[in-house]
Parts: structure tokens; C-alpha cells; sequence
């Protein structure tokens, strides 16, 4: 599994694919899965821009999305986009998106299309 | 099922506690039990709700503590973590109890010390309730969870930020005639919203939430005695019935729900808890919501059924949701005022209906007030119980 | 100006010529009015009683900063610091905070402390504001330093204007390495950060002619937080 790509679960009875993974798939109960890529070309649903942060970041705010990628699944992740909208076309990409204990972790960020 | 009944509700004053957690919870208890005046009648059970102690005040096993506390051993007791629902989720374990005939009579308290963390240790802590891998490690906190939500329902819906400033102004307006509340101020549409110095005194949170649509941070503790009805007709006591209490979940990650804008969970706990009561939310005259931030009491108003889906907030536009209006919505002052130690929260919703259907709210009583609701939100509406409660006599 | 003696002459700095404050009015989010101006020498005694039960409050460094503020409130009075101005934020004429530092010389200024008394209504963040104001906008200076004792409450600052940092200069409180607010920062986060209008109305700046002490118990129950405990 690379660091630096997000899985989602692909169900392997019904395909299904979901991200998070569940250990049940929430389509069909199975519980036989195959990791796959989660990423793409989608649509902002909805985004904030977050003061109010935890421990590990020092910037002033943070910008989150959930963004609805194409083929209909949901990701959350950090939106690196100057002029967001509802519905704007955004891709993923994969970033540090925060650090822990010295240690860079990385996820999905999206970007205007 | 037996019928339960609760017989007193205490709490502590919310707000900043130099009191240690077990003795906010001891203080909250014993007002509960004086209020229940048991005299011999023992207490069965103890169950205590709350979501941080063991990662924030370093303490574990608060049952057996607050049973050692009260000297009330050898009763059953243990702790009960939902998150934010932590509260009504032992006063479930509580009233089942009773209903299935185990005890007669259960000591629910729910309770929290926050403030011995600072502001980004407590943000943390609660932001530990998101998906790991799919939320949190993007630094997803709360109000972020929040404020995505309020975007997404004001542009589906309507709602503008003069709506939740309404939500803020009528929550601290009530805040101020309680007693217990953590934050006694009022605040003006003018000073939050439409003078110029609003930005400063009203900065973004998580936009478009701001500072006045967030709940403060608050140390306290809630508590009821819940009983049978061989002891509440031994008691005496108003009969305050737990008419119908309902619990329903979904998706961890937000992102997962099947609309985003609904709170599913809600509106299944509450028709659950109404359909056990028999009643609908027609029938209810005071309600006691979850407005950690402000866009939830108009989402919840609607999804546990008191206003049509979108139309909440044209409700409190009118007035409807006001301690004089048609259907008072947080006369306590809500999560908002009264404040939020996140365990003792469920709970003290319910000492608020009781102390309203007993007629003992004073300052801000609503009258005849003989049916009562309350939500306690858990995750971010991932996991919610809601409660009726009803005077019978 | 009372004769002054050589030897007390000797002993007072040279002072520069500072610009008075103008005062400015500030809508609070309880509706509230504070009047933000200029404290004269012969108003120190009043700030003083005013913080001294701060003195033993230990909560967010109320103790350390009521301590300090003490001091340099006395020095201002007393003519022992060289060009320090004190503001004060009066609602109704009471006394709801107050902020204090001093001009290093024409470019640089030297933040001192921020102490609130009314809690709730982000007094503090106006008054800092009004400070880095006055040193910037009404002084000219090219850049204030700035340190607090409390990490959390500073924190605060050193992420929202934001504040560089210039570790390498002693800042006067204590000797410990300095943040900067530079001029065009200032101007930067002006919109979201600085408010208020001017000029005063005439019948509002007649409330604020005459400091009024707050309530002692409410002082330190607002700084302390607590409310008297209930069950």
C-alpha cells in the first residue's frame, strides 16, 4: 500500500466501492474487500474555512472541503483554492495535510479542475 | 416495559469550576437526590455520563467513583461515553434499567471539567469523535463539521446568517433568567451581526459560522433520579414520566450521509421516542434542543418534527420558538448560554424539562407546560437519542 | 505646569512629542457602547484600585499582569518612564479594560499589557487593536514589539495579524526575545482586526469624561470567571 495514495474498499461481491472503508460492506454485508485508488476529478459540495483548529497546525485557518467526485463518492480533504464556490470543479491531489510529532502526513487536498 | 418515572434533577452551576470532576458530580447528584427527598428508599444503580475524563482530568472508572463518592456502594454503577450524547445515553441505560425490572431506583448524572485543558487541547479532544483516517487527520474539527453543514443548509434552504444571529440573541436572552448558565450577556443583532465592529466581536469560527453560533466551553454537572412507580407513588412526587426516549446513528464520516443536509439520526430517534410515547410533536409544549452551534437548533426543530423541512427558520423569524412563543425552544438558554460540559449536556436537558413540567423554572417558566422533548446530538449527528417526557400527574 | 525641581527634572526622561489619542467609539456585541481614550496622570489612582484585587488572581496570568500593569501605571504617573501612554476602554464610564506601552523612539514602539476587566465582549482584542492604532497610525511608528505572559491568549495574536518574529531584540518586560508587528501588517489585517468610529458623539464622550471603578466583587469574579457556586 503506498503512503501516498488514499484507498477506498471495493467490495468484492457487489463492487461497490466505499471510503472510508467498513468492514461490512454497507451495500451488501459482505466483508471481502480489494483496496482501490480514491481521487479524481469532482465538484465542491461544501467547504469552511476553520479558526478554530487543533493542536499541530499554526496557521491562521484552514480550508476543508467535501468535495463529490465523479463517479458519485464523497471525500473530505483541504481545499487549496483562492476563490471556492458551491459546485466548482475541483481534482485531488495528494499533500501533506498535517503533521504529527515531527512526522508529515499525507492526504487528499483538492484543486480547481 | 415498566413505567419511569423521574423524581428529582439537580445540577451545578455551568460555567468555570475550580471543583474537581468527581465533586462537580457529587454536588450535582446529591441536589438531585434532596430534590427526589428518598429517605430510605436505597439507589439501585449509578450511571454517569461523560466523554473526556480519562484523556483530559486523567480519571477512569467514574462510576465506581461517584458510588464511592456518595457512599452508595454496593449499587451498580458504571460510566457511559456517546460523545456529546454521552448524557442521554445513560439516562437510556437508566430508564432501561427500570423498565426491564432490574432496579427501582437510578442516579443518572452526567458531567465534564474542560477548562483544565486549554482552548486547542479541548478543540482536539472533541475533534477525536471524526473519522480518523477520512476526517480528522485533515485537522477536521467540530466546528469545521459544522460549518460545512450551515453552508450547505443555508444555500439549499435559505437561512442566512441573521438566522442564526436570532438563534444566538434569544439562547442568551433565556441564559440570562437561569441561574445555572454559563454565560450571562445579552448580545444585540447590531453588536454581532450588523455593525461595522461585528467582525471584531463576532470573528468566523468556521465560516459561515462565527463566534456567537459556537457554544462556550464549560465545566459542570446535571443530574436525575430516575424511579418506578411503586417508588413515585410512594414519593408522592409530580409524576414525571420518561414517556418515550428513542436513539438512532449513521454515518461516521459525514461525507458517507445519504444528504448531508439531513439529520437522519434525528428524525429517526425522535419518532422512535415519539412513538413510544404515543404522542406526536404537536402534542409538546417545551423543548430542549442541541445547539452547540446555532444552525443546529434550526435543523433540529426540523428534523425531529416541530417545523417542516427548510422552514425552521422562517419559525423563529416569527417569533414561534421564543419563551413566549408557541412552542419555547431552549428556555434554559441552550447549549449556547447555559454552556456545554459535553457529558453533563444530555442530562441537563432533562433537569431543565423536569424542573419546566414541575413548574419549577423560575424566571423562565412556560406555563402549563405538561410535555417535553429534548435531542441530545452525539458525533456530528451520527448518533442521537432524543427523549419525551410527560407530567402525568 | 507646576515647578518642577532640577533634581526631579533630572530623573523624569526627555519625552517626545506624542499625539493625544483620539478617542473612538466601539459597538459591542451585547449592544453595549465603550468609549476608548486617552487616561491623564491624575486618572492613575482609579486604574490602580481597579487592579489591585487582580493581584492575587493566578488564573491566565491575571496576577503577573495586574502586577506589571501596577507598576508601569505608577511610573506613568510618577514621571519615571519615558513617552508610555495608557488607554482605557470605559463603557458607560466604568472601566472595562485598559492597554499601556511606550515609544522606544519614532520608529519603534514597545507594546506593554492588554487588561481586561469586562470579559465576554472581546474588549481586549479592541483595546490591542486601539493600541497597535495609536503607534502605527497616530504615531508613525514603522513597527511595535510586542511580547505577553499568558502562551494561549498570545498565541491568539501571533497567528491573527500574524506577528514576526525578532527573537534577536530583548523586549523590555522581562528580557525575553520580542515579537513585531510591522507597519504594513498593521494595514493588512486593519479591516478585520481594528473598528470603531470617530469622532466620539458629544453626549456619549460625557459619560466617558469621569472613570468610574467597577464593582470590586464583579472584577474578579468576571476575571476569575466564577460565579459564586450553586447546588
Amino acid at each position: 500500500m503506498r503512503r501516498d495514495v488514499v484507498y477506498g474498499a471495493k467490495c468484492t461481491s457487489c463492487e461497490a466501492v466505499s471510503y472510508p472503508a467498513h468492514a461490512v460492506c454497507p451495500n451488501c454485508r459482505g466483508e471481502s474487500f480489494e483496496a482501490v485508488e480514491i481521487g479524481g476529478a469532482g465538484k465542491l459540495l461544501t467547504y469552511t474555512d476553520v479558526y478554530a483548529l487543533a493542536i499541530d497546525y499554526e496557521t491562521r485557518y484552514l480550508r476543508l472541503a467535501i468535495v463529490e467526485l465523479e463517479d458519485g463518492r464523497r471525500v473530505t480533504g483541504q481545499l487549496l483554492d483562492d476563490d471556492p464556490k458551491l459546485g466548482k470543479a475541483v481534482k485531488t491531489t495528494i499533500g501533506v495535510v498535517r503533521e504529527q510529532g515531527g512526522r508529515e502526513i499525507l492526504g487528499l487536498q483538492f484543486v480547481p479542475a | 416495559m415498566n413505567p419511569v418515572y423521574v423524581a428529582g434533577a439537580g445540577m451545578t452551576n455551568f460555567g468555570r469550576s475550580e471543583w474537581s470532576l468527581i465533586k462537580l458530580a457529587s454536588v450535582a447528584s446529591l441536589s438531585a437526590l434532596h430534590h427526589a427527598n428518598l429517605g430510605e428508599i436505597p439507589i439501585d444503580a449509578v450511571v454517569v455520563a461523560n466523554m473526556g475524563a480519562a484523556r483530559i482530568n486523567h480519571q477512569t472508572a467514574l462510576g465506581s467513583a461517584l458510588v464511592d463518592q456518595l457512599a452508595l456502594y454496593p449499587a451498580a454503577a458504571e460510566a457511559v461515553e456517546n460523545g456529546p450524547a454521552s448524557g442521554a445515553s445513560a439516562v437510556k441505560v437508566g430508564v432501561q434499567a427500570i423498565a426491564a425490572g432490574m432496579a427501582d431506583a437510578v442516579l443518572v448524572t452526567g458531567v465534564e471539567r474542560m477548562r483544565v485543558v486549554n482552548g486547542l487541547e479541548g478543540t482536539d479532544f472533541v475533534a477525536s469523535l471524526s473519522h480518523p483516517e477520512a476526517e480528522y487527520i485533515y485537522g477536521v474539527t467540530l466546528p469545521s463539521l459544522a460549518g460545512m453543514f450551515a453552508r450547505l443548509v443555508m444555500d439549499r434552504f435559505g437561512v442566512e446568517r441573521k438566522h442564526l444571529a436570532m438563534v444566538a440573541i434569544k439562547n442568551h436572552e433565556n441564559g440570562t433568567k437561569n441561574p445555572y448558565a454559563h454565560i450571562q450577556q445579552t448580545v444585540t443583532m447590531e453588536g454581532i451581526l450588523t455593525a461595522p465592529e461585528a467582525i471584531v466581536n463576532n470573528p468566523p469560527i468556521a465560516e459561515p459560522l462565527h463566534l456567537f453560533d459556537c457554544c462556550p466551553v464549560s465545566d459542570g454537572a446535571a443530574s436525575i433520579v430516575l424511579v418506578s412507580e411503586a417508588i413515585a407513588e410512594r414519593l408522592r412526587c409530580p409524576k414525571i414520566r420518561v414517556a418515550g426516549i428513542g436513539q438512532a446513528t449513521d454515518t461516521h464520516a459525514v461525507h458517507e450521509r445519504e444528504d448531508p443536509t439531513d439529520l437522519k439520526a434525528v428524525r429517526l430517534a425522535s419518532q422512535a421516542a415519539f412513538s413510544m410515547a404515543g404522542i406526536g410533536p404537536s402534542d409538546v409544549d417545551v423543548v430542549e434542543l442541541h445547539d452547540a452551534f446555532t444552525i443546529l437548533e434550526i435543523a433540529e426543530s426540523e428534523a425531529a418534527g416541530f417545523f417542516p423541512r427548510g422552514e425552521g427558520h422562517l419559525a423563529l423569524e416569527r417569533g414561534e420558538t421564543r419563551l413566549d412563543g408557541r412552542l419555547p425552544i431552549n428556555p434554559s438558554g441552550g447549549l449556547k448560554a447555559k454552556g456545554h460540559p459535553v457529558g453533563a449536556t444530555g442530562v441537563a436537558h432533562l433537569v431543565e424539562l423536569t424542573w419546566q413540567l414541575r413548574g419549577e423554572a423560575t424566571g423562565r417558566q412556560i406555563e402549563d407546560a405538561s410535555v417535553g422533548y429534548a435531542c441530545n446530538f452525539g458525533g456530528f449527528g451520527n448518533n442521537v437519542v432524543a427523549t419525551v417526557l410527560r407530567r402525568e400527574a | 505646569m507646576a515647578h518642577v525641581s532640577e533634581l526631579e527634572a533630572s530623573l523624569r526622561p526627555p519625552g517626545m512629542n506624542m499625539p493625544p489619542y483620539p478617542p473612538k467609539a466601539i459597538t459591542l456585541a451585547s449592544g453595549e457602547v465603550m468609549v476608548v481614550r486617552q487616561v491623564e496622570r491624575d486618572e492613575i489612582p482609579i486604574l490602580l484600585e481597579a487592579i489591585y484585587p487582580l493581584l492575587w488572581v493566578e488564573r491566565d496570568f491575571y496576577d503577573i499582569v495586574a502586577a506589571r500593569l501596577f507598576g508601569e501605571l505608577l511610573a506613568y504617573k510618577r514621571y519615571r518612564v519615558k513617552d508610555e501612554y495608557v488607554l482605557a476602554g470605559l463603557i458607560d464610564g466604568v472601566l472595562a479594560g485598559m492597554v499601556n506601552g511606550r515609544l522606544v523612539d519614532q520608529k519603534t514602539g514597545m507594546s506593554y499589557h492588554t487588561l481586561t476587566i469586562r470579559r465576554g465582549l472581546r474588549v481586549g482584542s479592541h483595546l490591542f487593536a486601539a493600541k497597535m492604532e495609536y503607534h502605527i497610525e497616530h504615531c508613525g511608528q514603522e513597527e511595535v514589539l510586542i511580547v505577553a505572559e499568558s502562551p494561549i491568549g498570545f498565541r491568539r495574536w501571533m497567528i491573527e495579524y500574524p506577528l514576526e518574529k525578532r527573537f534577536e531584540v530583548q523586549h523590555e518586560l522581562g528580557g525575553v526575545p520580542s515579537w513585531v508587528l510591522p507597519r504594513q501588517t498593521y494595514y493588512d489585517a486593519k479591516a478585520r482586526l481594528v473598528s470603531g468610529r470617530r469622532p466620539v458623539p458629544e453626549d456619549l464622550m460625557r459619560t466617558a469624561e469621569k472613570i468610574v471603578l467597577p464593582e470590586q466583587e464583579m472584577v474578579v469574579r468576571q476575571v476569575a470567571g466564577e460565579k459564586e457556586e450553586k447546588a
